[in-house]
């Protein structure tokens, strides 16, 4: 377990492999990245494995790193911190394996690319708010590049300025937030510190003026990286404009590490704040939800579905985060993880299966294919992850998405009676976006149908066969969404007690309304 | 009768499954094999469910799926004289239609994917019929709405049957809706969803009920079996294969909701029972008017379907009677669930001569090259005798022909509606009058007078696997009413029956035998064996009339979709697109000063759109928010 910090130091030394290697050979370049991969994943795993869980963090390593300002370089580890470990650990997997086939400055894109992974895993990691704020805006600067460099040509300038803009500016908020706290401290008594635990006891001295406009700050700059409603238009157009791998680590991982600042950071150390803003969070949530949901029935690139898509379901981690109670919040993790997998998922299908293939996204030009004949394997990925998103039984959304909604209506009935109709809006874009993208081709047929073989062999020539990288991939993502569908415990058994640390009973007794 | 709790998983659900994995992995392009596979799992869950229910074990067990903190959701099963009932139903149906579909599939493409989803179907089914506790209902629930979507969409290639499966998804996720809010209200409000605890909650007066509870569960079953104002579905749910319908949309799973309210009896309250009721009765008698105007011979089905779905649930809303005994000058109260009774016993009765009549009506399509409409057919009787023979048996049954399946369960409702609630009796009486019209009507056109198409005069009775589930299905069909008759291993359910003695038994017995005649005579010397329908040639002003009537909830949602919801959408859409131009357009200075970050902003950027939209949306946020505080 103790080994958990190497994840961030191999991902570095992968990424600077990667590049030195991509200089010579872009194929040694991906070997080294999807080693890296699989290397740091292993050992989250094999943390996992010895993992006790516990309440409260359990420390890794704490050396000062600023003394003058009590900075420390604390890295520690709970339940939830794991669950989203192996999340990133998965997620990174995958997405080297759907950017096998990138062409175009190999070693530069998998250095970015790990360099991102690292920085992720570094803010999993954190007990300390600014070794927390130096990962996370080291997570965020190889996202711009990777979206500059190898998006989509049309918007990727504007998307990867955009995804940037907010990005700073939430860290902006955030910093701030972290300054005036470290200031409120010092001013009511307690040495300069950044450590979570510190700011948290020195926030219970805070004046109720100063809890909520800590929370608001501190929140809202993470919030807007989770995709919170109306700070949201950033995802969608990043996801759009990014090349796959991105997207996948964009919405499965980029945005978590949003939702899960708002539950390590604002949450635990502005309890009277939460309390305070609760409604406000409540509303903006439903809010996402049921917005973006809607957006998502009318979309006409592929690519903008499953954007707007990853907003609406990211509502309901918020939600659970509103609700503030033991149920809601670990539902709230449940679902990042969940989400994480299953939008990843969407994006690999539809940018790097269909769109690589088709090169186009454009729902009107795919519904004229009979895709689901020409791509088959992809057709069932999308029909299962599709599947997984409306939260249907046997798949991660649905333990996820019932956990919050019990835990919300707990909270607040008339909260879960929104989110419930913000499943029925995920039933009704999802189904659309399956039957339109891969069913749409109709075709007079008998009723006995009889599949028209020489078009299905035509069409089948033109594609190339969906490749081992695409499906390993695929099936790696399928088999987690599945796993943990239908055994959830294995998740909550560690995320439950996490949620009994001080840090986080002071968090949800601040949001009990 | 012994009741023991063990921790057991069923074999009988694992079969299923495992048939449906076997499938899915290994024989997606081995039709016959996937159909082989399949039918044996089916052939092994109709004897392994005979066994089981007629063995009169009976046991609950319970593993635990998921715990936070307190909340404990377990997967368990429970299996009692309901569900035993139940099993012996799903098992048979199954088999028949496992054994039907060989034929009828027999030469379609995707073979292997219909077998394969019938076999999930079995397996999801099975887990409603099992499910200790509500959440676990709800996942299985879930699961055969899934199957249901796969197998309506089995011509996918057909934009109907594509539309069809959408709009059954949507209109029973409506309704899962408001029934996962009851289970999580329920939840809150007892403390558990387990059936047994609740049943043990209600015998020791601490259940916490309220009336929307129950409304919220009940919501579940208008939507899987179909109720006003959700009932869109099930008709054209009639694009899937006719063994699905026969097996999915008129059997079994539309029945899972008489079969889930009968589970959840313990939360009724009379207001609740009073919705339940007056929901039941309305769509029977809609249905019924509906029928008469269909000539596909699929549809006419489904609305009977619809009907006879509404009689049930009219009959779990009649709700229960007492007794009252002076027994040694002490008096005794008894209270009798004979809603659950009545209503049980029409499902049992009405899924063998439904299922008959389905497999029927396949049996006549396939025999008449894929021709569904009955306005073209004509003549069968001699052509596909055995058809005819079987068809007319379940025509019998479901009129209420005395002493068939049909006749016992109806007059069980009749009687129980009699006692309790006058207007129902006389609107359920109206609807078995016009039941009695719309069934003799296809009867006539369908397999009497003289053929009325090319494909009609060349129809040919299909193989062995096509008419002996239909002999089996008449046979039920004919049997299945002798309630006194049954095994007592199902006497938890059959106890409950309401039965009528004395004048009352001689009044519902006339008005049973009259309805029917009524209705049957009107249809047998009305409709004409004409290419057109009489009724339209007639009286074209009630035709009209009619099929208005049917068309009008479509036209409801579909001015829904389109007007409302599409609007709303794109609405929403473009005031999406204001915020991304304004940004992508104007986006440092909207953004800067959004934020705050820049005394720049005021320079760069005038108060742009973006920005005045935003307020606008934070002032509305708010009072959203402070809204919903007060909720």
């Amino acid at each position: 377990m103790n080994a958990l910090p190497l994840t961030i130091y191999v991902s570095f030394a992968g990424a600077l492999l990667a590049l030195a290697a991509g200089a010579r050979s872009p194929s040694v370049a991906r070997w080294v990245a999807l080693a890296t991969a699989l290397i740091a994943w292993a050992i989250v795993l094999v943390a996992a494995a010895q993992f006790v869980p516990a309440p409260g963090l359990q420390d890794l390593v704490d050396l000062p790193w600023i003394a003058e300002l009590g900075i420390r370089y604390h890295l520690a580890v709970d339940g939830i911190s794991l669950t989203l470990l192996v999340l990133t650990g998965l997620a990174a997997t995958a997405g080297v394996l759907f950017s096998w086939d990138i062409g175009h400055r190999v070693g530069e894109f998998f250095a970015l690319y790990l360099a991102l992974i690292g920085g992720v895993y570094g803010v999993f990691l954190s007990a300390d708010a600014f070794t927390f704020f130096v990962f996370y805006e080291i997570a965020i600067v190889p996202k711009y590049f990777l979206i500059a460099n190898w998006g989509s040509p049309a918007t990727r300038e504007h998307a990867a300025m955009k995804l940037v803009l907010y990005s700073f500016a939430g860290s902006a908020l955030v910093l701030a937030g972290l300054l005036w706290a470290n200031a409120a401290a010092v001013a009511h008594g307690a040495p300069s510190s950044f450590g979570l635990h510190d700011l948290a006891a020195a926030a219970t001295q805070f004046s109720r003026g100063e809890q909520i406009g800590l929370f608001a700050l501190v929140f809202t700059g993470f919030a807007v990286l989770a995709g919170m409603f109306p700070f949201h238009t950033w995802a969608p157009t990043g996801h759009v404009a990014a090349p796959t791998a991105a997207s996948m680590l964009l919405a499965g991982v980029v945005m978590k590490l949003g939702a899960y600042g708002c539950l390590r950071v604002a949450l635990p150390l502005f309890p009277v704040g939460l309390g305070f803003w609760q409604p406000t969070m409540a509303a903006l949530a439903i809010m996402g939800i049921i917005y973006a949901g809607f957006i998502a029935l009318v979309q006409d690139d592929f690519k903008f579905v499953i954007g707007y898509s990853s907003v609406s379901h990211m509502g309901f981690v918020l939600l659970g985060l509103a609700a503030a109670n033991a149920t809601a919040v670990a539902g709230a993790v449940l679902q990042m993880f969940s989400h994480g997998v299953i939008a990843g998922l969407l994006f690999a299908v539809v940018g790097r299966m269909v769109y690589e293939r088709t090169h186009t996204r454009k729902l009107a030009d795919l519904r004229q294919l009979p895709l689901y004949r020409l791509l088959p394997f992809a057709a069932l990925t999308f029909v299962l992850a599709g599947l997984a998103s409306m939260g249907l039984p046997g798949f991660s959304g649905f333990p996820a998405e019932l956990t919050i909604l019990i835990g919300v209506w707990k909270t607040s009935p008339a909260w879960a009676v929104f989110a419930g109709f913000g499943l029925l809006v995920a039933a009704a874009f999802t189904l659309r976006a399956i039957q339109v993208s891969f069913f749409g081709s109709t075709q007079p047929a008998p009723v006995a149908a009889s599949a028209s073989e020489p078009t299905h062999d035509a069409h089948a020539q033109a594609y190339a066969p969906i490749t081992i990288a695409e499906k390993s991939g695929a099936a790696l993502l399928l088999a987690a969404t599945v796993y943990i569908g239908l055994k959830p415990d294995i998740l909550l058994d560690w995320i439950t007690p996490a949620l009994q640390s001080p840090l986080m009973q002071s968090a949800l007794k601040g949001g009990a309304l | 009768m012994t009741t023991t709790t063990v921790a057991y998983f069923p074999t009988i659900l694992l079969v299923p499954l495992i048939s449906a994995a076997v499938i899915a992995l290994f024989l997606r392009r081995q039709g016959n094999a996937a159909a082989a596979v399949s039918l044996a799992a089916a052939a092994f869950v109709a004897f392994d469910g005979l066994r089981l229910a007629l063995g009169g074990g009976r046991f609950e067990s319970a593993t635990e799926w998921l715990r936070l903190g307190d909340l404990a959701i377990s997967l368990g099963f429970k299996f009692d004289d309901l569900a035993a009932l139940m099993l012996v139903i799903v098992g048979l149906v199954g088999l028949c239609v496992h054994v039907f579909s060989l034929g009828y599939m027999a030469d379609d493409t995707a073979k292997a994917r219909y077998f394969g989803g019938l076999s999930i179907f079995m397996f999801s089914m099975l887990g409603i019929v099992f499910a200790d506790n509500l959440f676990m209902m709800f996942i299985f629930w879930e699961l055969v709405g899934f199957s249901s979507y796969v197998l309506i969409n089995h011509w996918h290639e057909k934009q109907s049957a594509a539309d069809a499966s959408k709009k059954a998804f949507i209109a029973n996720r409506v309704g899962d809706f408001g029934f996962l809010l009851g289970i999580v209200m329920c939840y809150w409000l007892n403390g558990t969803v387990n059936l047994t605890e609740l049943a043990a909650k209600g015998e020791a007066h601490t259940l916490v009920v309220s009336t929307l509870l129950p409304l919220l569960l009940f919501c579940g079953a208008v939507g899987k079996s179909a109720q006003l104002p959700l009932h869109v579905w099930l008709p054209d749910a009639m694009e899937g294969p006719t063994p699905v319908s026969a097996l999915i949309h008129a059997a079994t799973m539309v029945a899972a909701g008489i079969y889930m309210l009968c589970r959840i009896n313990v939360l009724m309250v009379p207001d609740a029972l009073t919705v339940i009721l007056w929901t039941g009765t309305a769509t029977a008698l809609y249905a019924a008017l509906c029928a008469i105007t269909q000539s596909d011979i699929k549809k006419v089905l489904a609305y009977s379907t619809l009907s006879q779905l509404g009689y049930m649930v009219a009959a779990f809303g009649l709700g229960s009677m007492s007794e009252t005994d002076a027994h040694n000058g002490v008096t005794h109260t008894h209270v009798y669930a004979v809603g659950v009774g009545a209503a049980m016993f029409h499902l049992t009765t009405h899924a063998f001569f439904k299922a008959l009549m389905f497999l029927g009506s396949g049996a006549v399509i396939h025999g008449c090259h894929h021709e569904q409409d009955i306005l073209k057919m004509g003549g069968l009787r001699t052509r596909m005798p055995v058809t005819f023979w079987t068809f007319t048996i379940g025509v019998a049954a479901i009129i209420g022909f005395p002493y068939l399946a049909g006749f016992f369960s109806k007059d069980a409702i009749l009687y129980l509606a009699f006692a309790k609630n006058t207007p129902v009796f006389v609107l359920l009486a109206l609807t078995a009058v016009l039941t009695s019209l719309y069934m003799v009507r296809l009867w006539k056109l369908t397999f009497l007078g003289a053929p009325r198409s090319d494909h009609a005069a060349h129809a040919h009775e299909g193989g062995l696997t096509l008419t002996l589930p239909l002999v089996l299905l008449a046979a039920l069909s004919l049997v299945a009413g002798y309630h006194t008759h049954y095994p007592a291993v199902f006497a938890g359910v059959f106890d409950l029956i309401p039965e009528a003695h004395g004048t009352e038994h001689t009044i519902i017995f006339a008005t049973s035998l009259a309805v029917m005649l009524v209705g049957g005579s009107i249809a047998w010397f009305f409709y004409r064996s004409t290419p057109t329908d009489t009724l339209a040639d007639k009286a074209p002003g009630l035709f009209a009339a009619l099929a208005a009537l049917k068309h009008s909830f479509d036209r409801a949602y579909d001015y829904y979709v389109a007007k409302i919801q599409q609007r709303f959408a794109l609405f929403v859409n473009f005031f999406e697109q204001i915020f991304l131009a304004g940004l992508i357009v104007r986006g440092l200075a909207g953004f800067v000063g959004l934020f705050g970050l820049g005394a720049r902003a005021l320079h760069v950027g005038n108060l742009n759109a973006y920005v005045y939209w935003f307020l606008l949306g934070l002032v509305g946020l708010w009072l959203f928010a402070t809204g919903l505080v007060t909720l």
